[in-house]
């Protein structure tokens, strides 16, 4: 089942949105503009947005630091990113989150910063969706490098047990921070290990849209017709450091070469085109208008105010006297 | 009419009460349908297996359990048993559910409360007997309650339920086994947050103490007593948020300033309040603060040496003749 020619364009223009707004961040640091350190995730587009454009709006999702792929996914708003990112009083969080991006009114709780804390909140999300009686799925996106984190064993173990509606969806880039998986995975693939606690998993090719796509679709199907978690291993390549701050010298040429002829928009680009859905003219206008509504958010993060001292003391607690 | 219940069953009562007042409130934690020591028992019974979860043995997951549950609609009261336990679920404690609603911008408050046994003197050495209180009064956005009779157990349990901020309740273990009762309010009642109690007025030396400590407190209080020594024994209830104002009230009269905790003396609950002492209204002390605390060792298992570690009335009542003798 091929995705309509609609839901790939609007697949499409989701991947160009992240990578030109991961590229835009990567440039502003370079020049010094801007102070905030980027994990980019160039080169997954066809996972961030796989995983996260199939979610309704009330599905929750626990997401990555890992770029802006699975917010752009899920329908938030770049201008919202960017005033968080640059720690503005109209962020969502009022700039007090800056990447740990959380938008309320999409349910997106917060991105963690201890790798895997997230691991049992995405379970008690579900649980409360099953006490809840409602049809929403908790879709828990996380790198395999998290994967080693303890809390994916017992998240796993209660997420089978009590039959939530959670999709683990893993996205295997190759890299586990700086180094390659093969230092912290003893097997090739993640997924196998969901077979121990009774989780359907599979694994799927990451560069291809329309396949993460139908796979996550295939997830959260089975999730939300009552059967409990199911976990999808999604094979990919970090075409980036991990971080901004990564001093590199790990990453082997010829697998940048290799991963490099299978980039995932340039993958969906041919469909479209061999469609007949764009044509090269209109992918340009397309993808100027895209680079245009990222300046614009940018730019209005820029201008936006930041926060005032009064707000350094504000959503602590709603008790009184704790300071 | 007032009745008399015990510790725990105030602590049994609130959650009972909560539960049938509010569809939300849901208790989970490991073992709570058999009710290891029995603060659960009977839940499960009223309000059926889907309210009252039987956890894994895995503390740091089930806290964040609670915690998404509290994300998305639900008040959940989760029991780590003992707070030695608690240390495995720092992370999700002290990290992310103290300061989920901060890091949100106030997008998403954590209404979880947390329920863990503190104290030693039950022969279960080092790792179930501890009072960590300490160690989580360092996370903003922490709610720390501890208190000493049944009816300021049920009503502040309450207000923790009710409570929109996460909140750390320590219940402790002689308070809980050793039948402490007392009497409770009838029909549905809180004690609110930051408002501690004096348990016995004095004017001589205010002694501050928590949880058990308050009856160690008021047991040197008679044996000072005999001595013509007129101490005032304050409960703090919460420790955060602390009745500053109260303890400010009663050093004014004094001008003495003991503080006692079950918990370890470096960088204790002790340490915190004699630093506020000094730190704004030294001028008010006639005698350095001092603390009554535990000492920097593991608990032993000898019942010998647990008793010698322990604080008790005896060094609440030299503590005293100290700051009485300085100054």
């Amino acid at each position: 089942m091929a995705l309509t020619d609609e839901t790939l364009l609007g697949a499409y223009k989701k991947m160009l949105m992240t990578r030109t707004l991961e590229s835009k961040h990567k440039q502003l640091l370079a020049e010094g503009k801007i102070q905030l350190m980027g994990h980019f995730g160039r080169g997954q587009e066809a996972v961030s947005t796989g995983i996260t454009a199939p979610l309704r709006k009330e599905d929750i999702l626990f997401g990555t630091h890992r770029g802006v792929g699975e917010y752009i996914g899920k329908g938030m708003d770049p201008k919202d990113i960017w005033c968080e990112y640059m720690g503005k009083r109209t962020g969502l969080s009022k700039g007090k989150g800056t990447l740990h991006l959380t938008d309320k009114k999409l349910n997106i709780p917060f991105v963690v910063s201890s790798l895997g804390a997230d691991w049992s909140m995405a379970v008690g999300a579900g649980l409360a969706i099953k006490m809840k009686k409602t049809d929403q799925v908790v879709l828990y996106s996380v790198g395999e490098g998290t994967c080693n984190q303890a809390d994916a064993h017992p998240a796993m173990v209660m997420a089978a047990l009590w039959k939530v509606p959670v999709v683990f969806a893993v996205c295997t880039n190759q890299f586990c921070e700086m180094a390659y998986m093969s230092e912290h995975f003893p097997t090739p693939d993640v997924a196998p290990r969901a077979a121990g606690y009774g989780i359907p998993y599979e694994i799927v090719d990451g560069q291809d849209i329309e396949t993460t796509y139908e796979a996550t679709v295939r997830g959260l199907e089975s999730a939300r017709s009552g059967k409990g978690p199911y976990l999808i291993e999604y094979k990919t390549f970090r075409m980036e450091l991990h971080f901004t701050g990564d001093p590199g010298g790990y990453v082997r040429q010829e697998d940048l070469d290799e991963w490099g002829k299978r980039d995932p928009i340039d993958i969906a680009q041919k469909k479209l085109f061999d469609r007949g859905v764009l044509t090269p003219e209109k992918d340009e206008r397309l993808r100027a208008d895209i680079a245009q509504e990222a300046d614009a958010a940018i730019k209005a993060a820029f201008d936006a105010p930041f926060p005032t001292e009064e707000d350094l003391f504000t959503d602590v607690c709603e008790t009184k006297g704790v300071f | 009419m007032a009745r008399t219940i015990t510790f725990m069953q105030a602590i049994n009562e609130a959650m009972a009460e909560e539960m049938r007042r509010d569809p939300s409130v849901f208790v989970l934690g490991e073992d709570v349908r058999v009710a290891a020591f029995g603060q659960t028992a009977g839940l499960v019974k009223e309000f059926g297996p889907e309210r009252v979860i039987n956890t894994i043995i895995a503390e740091n997951a089930i806290t964040g359990v609670a915690a998404g549950a509290a994300m998305f609609g639900f008040r959940p009261v989760l029991e780590l048993m003992f707070c030695d336990f608690a240390m495995l679920a720092m992370d999700e404690l002290c990290n992310q559910i103290a300061q989920f609603r901060y890091v949100s911008g106030g997008q998403y408050p954590c209404p979880v409360t947390v329920r863990m046994a503190t104290g030693a003197g039950f022969r279960m050495a080092y790792g179930h007997s501890q009072s960590l209180q300490s160690q989580l009064i360092q996370a903003p956005g922490l709610v720390l309650v501890e208190t000493s009779t049944p009816a300021d157990a049920k009503g502040l349990l309450k207000s923790a339920i009710r409570s929109n901020d996460p909140v750390i309740f320590f219940e402790h273990k002689k308070l809980l086994l050793g039948g402490v009762s007392g009497e409770v309010p009838d029909g549905d009642y809180t004690v609110p947050f930051g408002e501690a109690a004096i348990r016995k007025p004095g004017k001589d030396v205010t002694v501050v103490a928590l949880g058990f400590m308050v009856y160690e407190a008021l047991q040197a209080a008679g044996e000072l007593a005999a001595e013509g020594i007129d101490i005032e024994v304050i409960d703090p209830r919460t420790i955060v948020p602390l009745d500053k104002a109260m303890i400010f009230k009663s050093v004014e009269k004094t001008g003495r300033l003991v503080t006692v905790e079950e918990g370890r003396i470096r960088g204790g609950i002790g340490a915190e309040i004699a630093a506020l002492a000094v730190g704004e209204y030294f001028d008010l002390l006639d005698a350095p603060v001092v603390r009554v605390a535990a000492p920097m060792v593991p608990i032993p298992g000898s019942p010998v040496l647990e008793d010698m570690y322990i604080p008790n009335s005896k060094s609440i009542v030299k503590a005293v003749k100290r700051v009485l003798e300085r100054g």
